[in-house]
């Protein structure tokens, strides 16, 4: 019976590889090809895109706003743009294309512009033509080709054409279960590497989900090195020479009036003891007194800004941040190092991929007595000692001199780390359900809690934001008495409490009282639905929640029934509920715990009975007798 | 010689006459932080002065305008969001003629003073729709400081404008200074009692608005805050003009309407107009309308750029593309030669802008309809998501200029013709297996008016992900653990032809964790049929007046089978009525009311919520919540399942 559901299943699968009739819009063609010269030492490359799109119903005409993207080391040249319309065997033109900006809440300054224009007399059956030059200024910066893309693709191809004496890598993600054809042909001087994929499914993010870069076919190409006067001349060979051009860049930073910076970090660490100490006040001040402001300016959005001058401004991004640190630091003898990270949504490793697709952030490294910490400046709450949680697993490039690095991997950090340590007592008052209630929330837990806080709450009040965050009890409870304690990023635990009173709540039903301690119902509404879900599901961060609440019984009643222990245990996940009675009181016990940033595809199923198995025990009530 | 002692005194005097304000206007040589309260200090941020000045000016023996900005606002940032709030500045350059001159400086909590270093002033042009701009971040700021910013632009000089004084910080002093001397102007303020005063500015008559204390404005459910803020309104004349509204009013009529509206129709809608035709006959107007509208929709696309041929009907017949002004001449030439009479009405969204027909500014003139007056129905030209019917949810209840065929013009308040045109009719049937482990919910539901409209758009057009959303949304929402044993929707097709076609979906899901266990009874939380309900909380005094998304009405009938050898209690809870009804007629209009009866085996719950109009007063907040939470309330109800 199983393999019969299987075969369904995968009948209509396959069925749609070949056919997209159910699609409103696809690609018949995404074609690129790169051509690279070379004249002495001088590269010059042109990126030939191609494409062509069909619009199966008149639905999501929208498409036809196209947009290429271009900025400093790119140039756009030769649109050719035109719908050609089946039924009358016509085409019509594109002849309107502006260049235009857009404004990015995280980028304040960017050189990136764009060449937008609108396909005309796009309609059901309309194809789509579109054919650019794109001239690529700098040989680090080939790029990314995507087999697949946001709707499926007929034919998919790149091809890079290149000089014998021009050594070309690549390496492709998630190509295996298309059919990739790769053909190598030389002729005279000149040798051309093709690959065709056919028939790719579309790919579209999800929420919750891992980047689609983990499940989406692409392929990068890089220039490895090339040949002069008989020597061969590194360009990206390996991260050797990744490390090196990053260090060529760092060589220059503007290093005016450095004293001011070292004045600043004397000041703050002048009665500190430890290294420790003094890199974490060195850590607190750049969080607290350094604004996130990003410019993106050419070779500029790779050069941190001067030390001094970031101090002076006091704003910067995440390099001018991390180069800010580096100089404190060394300053005051800690070691540390210019560190070069990706995000988690890069699966990339620098062995693998050698050139600058595979980061996109910038940190500073300290060892301290033989213990690495991760510093991102950037992230204003994380506490010293740990990472940023988007760069959890994460490959970080140190650079130690002009010609060494070191790549150490970034840790995930432990579930003990990010603890929610939650104490309720709850008291019953003519029906009316009254907690009071105390968290103490650490790590990753704290710096979620803040930034919600901050950035999420908006002109809600206290309460409103908790009734719709926490969501304890229903939407109509009543806090009162909130006080929140340690909003920084310290080391101390988050401190907030607040009493509450949740009206229908309590059930009686005769001479019985029906009463659920599972006010904080995390987790309930996580189940996957393996049907739709296309990819692994993301966690942000490990994490521990430990709950104590204690039911005082109401005089004139006793406990007639009290649920046994309930638990899910999984390395990965789980969770144990425990219920004891003393005296007058229940005392509830709840652990739940996630050690993973990630369930797999294939670990859905459990997942799925967990969070099932968690529900029914947050089912559970205890009823409380009127004594006769 | 004398030739030019005469020309050099008239170019003093003209000098003289220019002579402008912001020239000699300045912020404090020696800044000095201002006092706050304990209570100002908790927030993010706060303006400390918030200053515009609007001034014109005409050179002597010329009736050209002159027109200068400036600008001046001092802002207190406390913490890390006041100061992400306030650290970058954009400057607009939209139809700006010169930057005269900008500065910036911060005071930090120690006095100390960083000016900003003009050349990080960086420029950005082209940007999206909104032109260039001049940008450049705050230097040197911290927590507790003050962030200073003065600049004064000299405009194309435009016979209005419009200054919004309030926003989402607090602003204890807002200053609105209008500079006109011997020109004719008008002024006019909305949302505060505070009154312009006469005031004489370098002795030019001027007018000063200045209100202290401006709270914030915040978001609010059922309301439409960014158009609910002060601001003011301006209009000043060229020498010895005075222009009536009325006047304004007539040319915007003769403008639009001459140019949209055609006195024959174009050869190529002709044969548009023929083939949409082709096989098709005996057409009402309405229905010759859906036709044009459908055709319309499936076969342009309007576009936002600024190529001026998007606004030539030839370009647009041709290139099948349009400017949200251009596709209304592909309207009412294909209505000119289906011969249906229309009007034009030019309006605007009311979350952002209140349309007032006492004081032009055109600003306000953002949104184009179609009205069929025959049959009461509004078209939207530039929305995919609309067909034939009602006007867009956030254009109801605006106020519009309405242009006849024949030139003429009246304003009305864009209205439903059928009041009733949103409802949600839901049936569903409970049943509960033999051990109370699960129990499965039938149902069958019709949406109809906007919410099909929604429904339909959010199919159609979204992302994967969106769809996904919805579906779960449209299929027990807020049941955490429910499984979806089937699906499917009908009349999901944008393209309808008949008025307000309701999009139906049927569905059957079972779920666990809407009964819990009770000993030897359960509990089966019934409130959770109806889903997650919003929540109107009363901490904070409300500030904006209500506004409804838009009228509509909730029909549910719950069925639920009780199960053999069970009985059941706690049917009371079911029983709701909540209402808020006309001070005038004591009609009811708005409510939410629930009742159940016992038939046999069954528990019958009806449910009717409806909302008859979009407005409600805010002195009534109370009752409205009332209604609001009411349903919130019938969502937590249960009911309990006992063993005989």
């Amino acid at each position: 019976m199983k393999n019969l559901l299987f075969i369904l299943f995968v009948m209509p699968f396959l069925l749609q590889a070949q056919d997209f009739s159910d699609e409103d819009y696809i690609y018949l063609k995404r074609h690129e090809h790169i051509k690279i010269g070379l004249s002495k030492q001088t590269f010059d490359i042109t990126k030939q895109v191609s494409e062509q799109a069909e619009y199966l119903t008149a639905k999501k005409l929208y498409f036809a706003n196209e947009a290429m993207h271009f900025d400093s080391f790119s140039s756009i040249e030769d649109i050719d743009a035109y719908t050609y319309l089946p039924e009358r065997d016509s085409n019509v033109k594109v002849d309107y294309i502006e260049t235009k900006r857009e404004f990015d809440n995280g980028i304040f300054y960017s050189d990136q512009e764009s060449k937008i224009f609108t396909f005309p007399a796009v309609t059901k059956g309309a194809i789509t033509n579109l054919n650019y030059k794109e001239v690529i200024k700098d040989p680090h910066f080939l790029g990314l080709f995507r087999f697949g893309t946001f709707v499926p693709t007929k034919s998919a191809q790149l091809s890079i054409e290149f000089p014998t004496n021009v050594s070309i890598g690549y390496v492709d993600f998630n190509t295996k279960d298309i059919a990739l054809d790769f053909k190598q042909e030389t002729k005279k001087n000149t040798t051309t590497y093709t690959w065709t994929a056919s028939n790719v499914k579309g790919f579209q993010s999800e929420d919750d989900g891992e980047s689609v870069l983990y499940f989406m076919p692409h392929i990068i190409v890089y220039v490895k090195s090339y040949e002069y006067k008989g020597e061969t001349i590194n360009v990206l060979n390996d991260v050797n020479d990744l490390y090196k051009w990053y260090a060529s860049l760092v060589n220059q930073i503007d290093n005016n009036d450095l004293e001011k910076v070292y004045k600043i970090a004397d000041d703050i660490t002048k009665n500190l003891q430890t290294k420790k100490q003094k890199a974490e006040a060195i850590f607190d001040w750049v969080q607290n007194n350094i604004n996130y402001v990003a410019f993106e300016d050419g070779l500029g959005g790779f050069i941190p800004r001067g030390a001094a001058s970031v101090c002076d401004k006091r704003y910067g991004d995440c390099k001018d941040m991390a180069n800010l640190l580096y100089e404190m630091l060394n300053h005051v003898g800690i070691e540390a190092y210019r560190t070069w990270i990706g995000t988690r949504d890069r699966p990339y490793s620098y062995k693998d991929v050698p050139t600058p697709m595979v980061d996109n952030h910038m940190i500073t490294t300290a060892i301290i007595d033989g213990e690495t910490i991760f510093l991102d400046g950037t992230d204003s709450y994380v506490p010293f000692g740990m990472p940023s949680s988007f760069t959890q697993t994460k490959e970080a490039l140190l650079g130690i001199d002009e010609n060494t690095y070191r790549l150490i991997t970034v840790p995930v950090q432990k579930a003990d780390k990010s603890v929610a340590d939650v104490t309720s007592t709850i008291t019953i008052e003519d029906h009316m359900f009254k907690v009071n209630e105390k968290r103490l929330l650490t790590g990753y837990e704290k710096v979620d809690f803040i930034t919600d806080y901050l950035y999420k709450r908006d002109s809600k009040s206290d309460e409103e934001f908790l009734n719709t965050t926490l969501a304890l009890g229903n939407n109509k409870t009543n806090y009162n008495n909130i006080k929140k304690e340690n909003f920084d990023n310290k080391n101390e635990a988050l401190e907030l409490s607040f009493d509450l009173e949740i009206d229908s709540y309590v059930k009686k039903v005769g001479n019985k009282l029906f009463i659920n301690l599972d006010i904080d119902r995390v987790l309930s509404k996580s189940k996957i639905d393996i049907e739709d879900k296309k990819y692994d599901k993301k966690i942000d961060h490990t994490y521990t929640k430990n709950y104590v609440t204690t039911l005082t019984i109401p005089e004139g009643y006793h406990a007639s029934f009290i649920p046994e222990t309930l638990s899910f245990e999984n390395p990965n996940y789980g969770y144990t509920i425990t219920y004891t009675q003393k005296d007058n009181t229940i005392i509830q016990h709840k652990n739940i715990y996630i050690n993973t940033l990630s369930i797999k595809k294939q670990d859905f199923e459990s997942w799925n009975e967990f969070i099932k198995s968690l529900n029914k025990a947050y089912k559970k009530s205890i009823i409380l007798e009127q004594n006769q | 010689m004398i030739k030019n002692t005469i020309y050099i005194v008239l170019l003093l005097i003209s000098t003289n006459c220019f002579s402008q304000y912001y020239k000699s206007y300045d912020w404090a040589k020696k800044p000095k932080l201002h006092d706050i309260s304990a209570d100002e200090a908790k927030e993010h941020s706060l303006a400390i002065l918030k200053k515009s000045i609007v001034e014109y000016s005409s050179a002597a023996l010329s009736t050209d305008l002159k027109q200068f900005e400036t600008t001046h606002t001092i802002i207190r940032v406390n913490d890390e969001k006041g100061i992400g709030e306030h650290n970058r500045v954009y400057i607009p350059m939209y139809d700006v003629k010169n930057l005269i001159d900008v500065k910036a400086r911060t005071i930090n909590s120690d006095g100390k003073v960083t000016l900003l270093n003009k050349d990080n002033i960086k420029e950005v042009n082209n940007v999206e729709e909104y032109g260039d701009f001049k940008i450049f971040a705050i230097e040197g700021v911290e927590k507790n400081s003050e962030i200073e910013v003065l600049y004064t632009v000299e405009k194309e000089a435009d016979l209005f404008g419009s200054e919004t004084l309030q926003s989402d910080y607090f602003i204890k002093n807002a200053q609105f200074l209008y500079i006109t001397g011997d020109l004719n102007s008008v002024v006019k303020a909305y949302r505060t009692t505070a009154k312009f005063e006469n005031v004489i500015t370098d002795g030019k008559a001027s007018r000063l608005l200045d209100i202290k204390n401006i709270p914030a404005m915040i978001e609010e459910e059922y309301s439409t805050p960014n158009a609910n803020k002060i601001a003011v309104v301006y209009q000043c004349f060229p020498k010895g003009q005075n222009i009536t509204q009325d006047m304004f009013w007539s040319n915007v009529v003769n403008n639009v309407g001459g140019k949209i509206i055609p006195s024959s129709t174009n050869s190529q809608a002709k044969k548009d107009v023929e083939a949409m035709l082709k096989d098709k006959n005996a057409l009402t107007n309405y229905d010759k309308a859906v036709l044009a509208d459908n055709y319309i929709k499936t076969n342009f696309t309007v576009v936002k750029n600024n190529n001026a041929e998007l606004s030539d009907l030839d370009y647009i017949l041709k290139n099948r593309s349009a400017s949200d002004f251009g596709i209304l001449k592909v309207y009412t030439n294909y209505f000119n030669e289906l011969k249906i009479p229309y009007e034009l009405v030019i309006t605007s969204n009311r979350f952002t802008y209140k349309f007032d027909p006492d004081f032009f500014i055109p600003n306000m003139l953002r949104d184009f309809l179609i009205y069929l007056p025959e049959e009461e129905k509004y078209i939207a030209p530039d929305r995919i998501e609309y067909r034939v019917g009602e006007a867009p949810f956030n254009i109801l209840g605006s106020y519009g200029l309405f242009i006849k065929q024949d030139g003429s013009h009246y304003f009305s308040k864009i209205v439903q013709s059928d009041p009733n045109y949103s409802t949600i009719r839901r049936k569903v049937d409970i049943t509960f297996n033999d051990d109370f482990e699960s129990a499965t919910l039938k149902q069958h539901q019709e949406q109809t008016g906007h919410w099909a409209v929604t429904s339909r758009a959010i199919m159609n057009l979204s992302t994967d992900q969106s769809i996904k959303e919805y579906k779960d949304y449209l299929t027990g929402s807020g049941i955490e653990d429910k499984v979806v044993e089937s699906y499917d929707a009908e009349n999901t097709e944008m393209n309808q032809s008949e008025y307000n076609v309701p999009f139906i979906t049927n569905s059957t899901i079972t779920s666990e964790s809407i009964i819990e266990d009770a000993g030897d009874s359960y509990l089966f939380q019934i409130g959770r049929v109806i889903g997650t309900q919003s929540e109107l909380y009363q901490e904070k005094e409300r500030v904006n007046p209500i506004e409804m998304t838009y009228p509509n009405q909730y029909d549910y009938t719950i069925t639920v089978d009780i199960p053999e050898g069970y009985t059941v209690e706690g049917l009371s809870s079911l029983n709701i009525d909540k209402s808020y009804k006309s001070d005038s007629t004591g009609e009811k209009l708005c409510k939410f009311e629930s009742s159940y009866k016992l038939e046999g085996n069954k528990v019958i719950v009806t449910i009717q919520e409806f909302y008859k109009t979009n407005e409600y007063s805010l002195n009534r907040y109370e009752e409205f919540r009332s209604v609001i939470n009411a349903a919130s309330d019938f969502n937590k109800a249960s009911i309990l399942f006992k063993a005989k």
